[in-house]
């Protein structure tokens, strides 16, 4: 069984806990004490991961750090239909690391904002709240335009892909930031949808949608 | 103030989705009902202050977030609350609501507009095609400027852009028109104030494009509105900062923590036309009425009305409406054959047009929805307001059974109804009285904790309901029964003393008059409807004494635990009793 | 962190002349200063050895993360560690800090489990943590689950010796671990409010039926609507390690961080026409009361 070096309050293993619960793949979560106990800066879990980071994921042995490299991992081992990490066809792929790159941007603004609030980190909380503005910015016009031509995601494609898993997290959970969504109803309408895919499961600070009409 | 403000897209609310809004610094929540109707609520849930709009569109309530308190579609009235779930809630919790309009693709609100949204003649007549709306971080005095001198390209050629004319419409829209050789084309502004220092540009093309042009052109000024808005923000920048705009959050009318609304009298206080009237099923009419003047309260399930009747009578009737499910009122009605005129004006005199005074609806008869498992049966006419708690507990997905006692299958009323509750519906016909115990008995076997079972229908199937269910194990509280008419014989022959509590009044109740009767003629105000002891709504609390109950909506338990008295019909063992008014 | 805007100072003698939370003693560096803001002002505390304590009004001579030298402290604030915790006073604390007899057991675990900003007012904090109804909408699944919704009566009371608020006999059903809503039983809970800011919760401990498990939130202020929370336990559990339980209470704070965040006014009103109770809010409008009775006017809307 997969076992996951995991942190209830980290967006980035939710991530990780969203595609497995998405894909049904049964994993065991082994809590590191990341706050406060700062587990993960700690020798013993250097051994594990030299850069001090969650998640980590060891898959019988196959061990791999970075949220991002994970998704990519776990979709393409254990989807059947190949759409989440879509290796098929070039375009999509190339839309999904451009929209996972993108969400390493929300991170870095969003997320950060929301661990300064949330657990005293040093970051530019300002700098952090316009970065994240600007970034949604983007995001809302993106997704409108798709609304347009009756798509769903952040890709082209009609089935959702891990990109739309990476930068699900930061957004609906930017307000713990203090970045307000109010101004981005297309990125409200986009959650919504993700909320909505079958066996979706929350992280503390996120709600589950209604079912559809 | 008084103007009406664009407020949203109309595909901004589709739905099962909560639009969050903002206007002169007014948070809204906007929501899409499923038969289509646009809500627009001050965004804070009456309980304890928490945003609507992070909770749940559920078709036609709105669930709250933090403790799941309901509120209904159009009159945005309370219609349960979770933590209590056998009591209905007061009618006074009830959102502030806000009119809405929709025109040209989006959807227009105000504080307290007057007249109507604005009428642009150039967009009424061609396909018009609503731009993507821009949100931005300056005052709308600020952004209007702006826009007059907004320029775009005809064909979306961004290296084209035509000369443009503006011309203001009012104090918040313009239009923009760009000339390119012969061709033109025009945008209407509306800029929606959504703070002091926030606005959402909402543009309009008066003229669709071809459809191989339609996103072109939708990115074109998307991209030229958002240039424009980067300057305008620079701008904003520079000005000196201005405080952000604090509406006023309207005092609750009244605290509802242990309140009963005082009111004298059958009152009949709304006015309704009736808008159809058809025969429904064998010696049963439906009703609909519709308001006259202010849009009617949102019923609870299981709610009654009373119904002033052309002839002078009084009668109750269930409403068959779920919660937020239309804006009129639903009724059956069957001929009674020992009618006192009553049900007999009804079917014969009353016809589609008439004007009708009727009460508030009355929730004597309210339905929990926290059973794991409920158990709806009706007999004959009974089925009228087991019918709105069947579409009730549809419409939260929650596991019920509808059994329809009736003679013949042309004696089911509402049949569109029930073919809509499908297979949660089990029709049992022809039945003779033993045959319906069997029947009964079979339904009401394997009570778990949790379950709840509502009957209603006459009365000795009533008691047979009752019965049966107390011997296959269910408990007195699991057991909600209605009952339609009083049939016991009322023996108002003992006279007794009452003492009133609260308004240090003792009065003497003769024979032959009822508590209700000497209270009233005392000038206590009480609320009633049947007055025979059937529909609860005389109610009063006892503290001290011994009642003798006459009536038939209290159960075993509440009657032995003689806390709580009929008024109308229920009288006194003991020589006094002492109430709580 | 945010400026110290001047509406954000505190001068209401009411709540400066208690004892707050600064930081959990864990947190605290030998020889090192740190800050924190408490009540809109800016307080600096460090240690001399292990288990001595000081704290003093921030001094922009001595800033965070230099060098500790006591000498230059010319006014120091008075200070307790207690039950984990510094605490300080920035007026004049003449009430000892509240007791929790259980701390003091030989067999109990006290816990720290985190302490996380969140834009709210305290007592908006403390009123939310005070309500059980919330159980099946926020904690879904884990204390609470639909259908279970009611909340049955319960008492109230203040005691007299202490003017300490509580709540007893309450009851609510709570799921299995599996969290289905067939499986689960009626938990009892007990509530205090010993302070303003300050709240702990009794329920009945899984090892002992004879005895509580304590959790308490103890709220420092540092401005009116926002505060950095600490989550305290005093627990008989055995098995689960220090790491499971503090992301088990992180995890509950958590999923009521948004409701708190969207609660307005962020100022809790203390008017009983502001907002709507029903019965089950009974201990809610007693904390309201309760603050009025007290004089507190930070971080509430007094009555009008």
């Amino acid at each position: 069984m997969i076992k996951l070096f995991d942190y209830i309050l980290s967006v980035n293993c939710y991530k990780q806990r969203l595609i497995m619960s998405i894909l049904d793949v049964p994993f065991e979560s082994v809590p590191v004490d990341f706050y406060p106990g700062r587990e993960h800066k700690s020798e013993e879990f250097k051994k594990i991961n030299p850069l001090g980071h969650i998640p980590v994921i060891d898959d019988d042995g196959f061990m791999l750090r970075d949220a991002h490299a994970i998704l990519i991992y776990l979709a393409s081992k254990y989807d059947p239909t190949g759409l989440w990490y879509p290796i098929g066809s070039p375009e999509f792929l190339g839309e999904t690391a451009q929209w996972m790159l993108f969400a390493e941007g929300t991170t870095n603004t969003a997320s950060a904002a929301r661990l300064h609030v949330n657990l005293g980190y040093d970051f530019d909380i300002e700098s952090c709240r316009s970065g994240a503005h600007q970034l949604f910015r983007v995001l809302e016009e993106h997704l409108w335009f798709r609304e347009q031509e009756d798509l769903d995601w952040v890709c082209s494609s009609e089935h959702p892909t891990v990109a739309d898993i990476a930068i699900f997290p930061d957004v609906i959970l930017s307000e713990e930031g203090g970045i307000s969504r109010l101004d981005y109803p297309a990125i409200r309408r986009w959650t919504d949808r993700v909320k909505r895919i079958p066996r979706f499961t929350v992280m503390p600070g996120i709600f589950p949608a209604g079912d559809a009409r | 103030m008084n103007l009406w403000h664009p407020i949203a897209s109309a595909e901004d609310l589709p739905y099962r989705h909560i639009f969050q809004g903002q206007l002169l610094g007014r948070e809204l929540a906007v929501w899409r009902a499923d038969d289509d109707f646009v809500n627009i609520w001050e965004n804070r849930c009456l309980h304890r202050g928490v945003r609507l709009s992070i909770g749940r569109n559920e078709g036609f309530e709105l669930k709250c977030q933090y403790h799941g308190w309901r509120y209904a579609n159009r009159s945005a009235s309370c219609t349960y609350i979770p933590a209590h779930p056998a009591d209905a809630p007061v009618r006074t919790i009830c959102n502030r609501t806000f009119s809405v309009c929709e025109r040209y693709g989006l959807i227009w609100s105000g504080e307290d507009p007057t007249g109507d949204p604005p009428e642009v003649p150039l967009l009424e007549k061609a396909r018009t095609l609503p731009l993507r709306s821009i949100a931005v971080n300056a005052p709308l005095n600020l952004v209007l400027e702006h826009l007059a001198n907004y320029r775009f390209s005809l064909a979306g050629d961004p290296g084209n852009l035509a000369v443009t004319s503006a011309n203001y419409l009012d104090q918040r829209s313009l239009s923009v028109t760009a000339t390119f050789d012969s061709k033109q084309s025009t945008v209407l502004f509306f800029v929606q104030p959504v703070d002091s220092n926030r606005s959402v540009i909402r543009g309009v093309l008066s003229s669709s494009p071809t459809d191989s042009e339609r996103i072109l052109t939708l990115r074109h000024h998307s991209t030229e509105l958002s240039r424009l808005r980067e300057k305008v923000e620079l701008e904003a920048l520079k000005a000196p900062q201005i405080q952000p705009m604090t509406p006023t959050i309207e005092q609750v009318p009244v605290t509802s923590y242990e309140i009963k609304t005082p009111s004298s009298g059958r009152n009949a206080s709304l006015r309704v036309q009736v808008l159809r009237k058809w025969v429904t099923a064998e010696g049963i009419v439906g009703l609909e009425l519709e308001s006259i003047g202010k849009p009617l309260p949102t019923p609870q399930p299981g709610a009654h009305i009373d119904v002033h009747l052309p002839n002078g009578l009084v009668r109750q009737y269930s409403l068959t409406n779920a919660p937020g499910q239309g804006s009129r009122y639903r009724l059956g009605v069957k001929l009674e054959s020992d009618s006192r005129g009553g049900s007999s004006c009804l079917h014969e005199t009353v016809k589609e047009g008439d004007v009708l005074a009727i009460s508030e609806p009355r929730n004597n008869f309210s339905l929990r929805r926290d059973a794991v498992k409920t158990i709806l049966v009706a007999g004959g006419i009974g089925v009228t307001p087991l019918l709105s708690m069947a579409h009730t507990l549809r419409n939260n997905k929650l596991d019920y059974e509808l059994h329809y006692f009736a003679q013949t299958d042309g004696h089911l009323a509402f049949p569109e109804i029930l073919q809509e509750l499908g297979d949660a519906v089990a029709p049992h016909l022809g039945l003779s009285p033993e045959a319906t115990s069997k029947e009964l008995a079979a339904l009401l076997v394997g009570y778990k904790p949790a379950m709840h079972v509502y009957v209603c229908g006459p009365g000795p199937m009533l008691e047979a309901a009752r019965r049966i269910a107390s011997e296959v194990g269910w408990p007195d509280a699991a057991v909600h029964f209605e009952y339609f008419k009083n049939t016991i014989e009322i023996d108002s022959s003992s006279s007794f003393e009452v003492s009133l509590a609260r308004s240090a009044l003792t009065l003497e109740i003769p024979s032959g008059k009822t508590i209700l009767e000497i209270l009233r003629a005392n000038g206590i105000t009480l609320m009633s409807s049947c007055e025979q002891g059937a529909c609860g709504t005389c109610e009063v609390t006892v503290i001290e004494g011994d009642p003798e109950h006459q009536d038939v909506y209290l159960n075993d338990s509440e009657k032995a635990a003689g806390q709580r008295i009929m008024t109308c019909v229920s009288r006194a063992k003991s020589p006094r009793l002492v109430l709580d008014i | 962190m945010r400026s110290q805007a001047d509406r954000d100072v505190c001068t209401n003698g009411a709540i400066l002349d208690l004892w707050h939370p600064v930081v959990p003693a864990s947190e605290i560096e030998v020889g090192i200063v740190r800050q924190v803001v408490l009540l809109g002002q800016a307080v600096s505390y460090s240690s001399t050895a292990p288990g001595v304590y000081l704290a003093w009004r921030t001094d922009p001579a001595i800033p965070a993360g230099t060098v500790f030298m006591p000498s230059a402290v010319t006014e120091n604030l008075p200070v307790l560690h207690r039950y984990g915790y510094l605490w300080t006073s920035l007026g004049d604390p003449s009430q000892s800090l509240f007791e929790i007899p259980e701390y003091d057991e030989p067999d109990r675990r006290n816990i720290h489990a985190a302490t996380i900003g969140v834009y709210c007012s305290a007592p908006r904090a403390v009123e939310n943590f005070l309500d059980l109804g919330h159980f099946p909408y926020v904690h879904t699944g884990v204390l609470g689950i639909e259908p279970h919704t009611e909340v049955v009566e319960y008492d109230v009371h203040v005691d007299p010796k202490n003017n300490e608020l509580w709540a007893t006999n309450c009851h609510f059903f709570q799921p299995m671990a599996a969290a289905t809503s067939t499986t689960g039983k009626m938990v009892g809970y007990d509530f205090r409010v010993p302070h303003p800011y300050c709240s702990l919760l009794y329920k009945t401990s899984p090892l002992d039926s004879s005895r509580m498990d304590a959790i308490g939130l103890f709220v420092r202020s540092v401005a009116p609507d926002y505060i950095e929370a600490s989550m305290f336990l005093s627990l008989l559990d055995d098995s689960s390690s220090d790491s499971f339980i503090r992301q088990f209470q992180q995890l509950i704070f958590a999923q009521d961080k948004p409701i708190l965040e969207n609660q307005n006014p962020k100022l809790l009103p203390l008017d009983p026409r502001a907002e709507t109770p029903v019965r089950s809010d009974k201990l809610a409008i007693a904390y309201r009361r309760w603050l009025s009775d007290l004089g507190v006017t930070y971080g509430v809307i007094p009555k009008t």
